[in-house]
């Protein structure tokens, strides 16, 4: 009974279309356009908090024609064959006044576990995701190894949500 | 000479400036995309003239070398650096607030050659062969 109650409490956050999920490099930068997904989260409640997101790879936009073309070819995130990127959260802990997301993330298919440290601020009825973190695209054979495009990609995500 | 190559960079780049807004015009009413907050219709007038007006330093500039070979050189030099400047809208970064940075080429690279071909339009009409000898 008590863990139903508790259940009940967990507060699930919907996202507004504020969101900004940026990517940056030596050379290539951008924005993804399209974010969606589930966001459960409760600071009392970490246990039972989990994250379900994705991002539509076809929104990707760099601010250049040529090279979002390219960003959406086979050699870079085949949007065709892999249309989504996606994090599927396992577990949700403290970090000093942060917190770490520890779970899976899906890139052209290829899943591996994945920490993304973010903080959580509320603000009124509604509250913000912030998150900095660097994505090796090697791992998840992006692009070709070396070259132009640095091997380390650095992903900024900032998620107002709401009260659900 | 020089006056009449000024002149004839002023009009010219006037007359490529009006070419590119009404270009502008067509393109964004049938593309949706006329990326007026980036190529703005001062910017354009500005960039059409001042680039004519360059255009008429340098064939004034060859004529006093050149003397008779001026207009083959001078034309094909100006088609060539028409044709070179189109890598400009290909390369171009814009704000990743602008939904279809891809029809962006396609608004700005005909653009590139209206001055050119507003010059070789107009310019029998203020410069003669016989008179960039003179």
């Amino acid at each position: 009974m008590a863990a139903v109650f508790a259940f009940s409490l967990i507060q699930g956050w919907k996202i507004t279309d504020k969101y900004n999920i940026s990517f940056s490099s030596n050379e290539a930068g951008g924005i993804f356009k399209t974010f969606k997904g589930n966001i459960v989260f409760d600071e009392q409640n970490l246990a039972t908090s989990n994250f379900d997101v994705t991002i539509d790879v076809a929104s990707i936009n760099t601010g250049n024609g040529l090279q979002n073309k390219h960003a959406k070819s086979d050699e870079w995130f085949d949007a065709v064959k892999y249309p989504v990127i996606r994090y599927t959260s396992k577990k949700i802990e403290k970090a000093g006044n942060a917190y770490q997301v520890t779970g899976d993330l899906e890139i052209r298919g290829i899943k591996k576990a994945f920490t993304i440290p973010f903080t959580f601020q509320h603000n009124g009825n509604g509250a913000t995701f912030n998150g900095t973190f660097n994505v090796n695209r090697n791992d998840f054979h992006i692009g070709k190894p070396g070259g132009d495009v640095s091997d380390m990609i650095k992903v900024t995500v900032a998620v107002p949500v709401v009260k659900q | 000479m020089l006056k009449k190559l000024l002149l004839l960079g002023v009009i010219s780049g006037a007359l490529a400036g009006i070419a590119s807004l009404i270009y502008q015009k067509v393109y964004a009413s049938s593309l949706g995309a006329g990326f007026t907050n980036i190529a703005k219709p001062v910017g354009i007038m500005l960039s059409s003239v001042i680039g004519c007006l360059i255009a008429a330093l340098g064939y004034w500039l060859l004529s006093k070398v050149l003397k008779g070979k001026t207009e083959i050189v001078f034309n094909l030099l100006f088609a060539i650096l028409s044709f070179v400047s189109i890598l400009g809208p290909f390369a171009a970064k814009l704000p990743l607030d602008i939904e279809t940075p891809e029809l962006f080429p396609g608004l700005t690279i005909p653009m590139h050659f209206f001055p050119a071909l507003a010059w070789f339009t107009l310019r029998p009409l203020f410069i003669t062969v016989n008179a960039e000898n003179k």
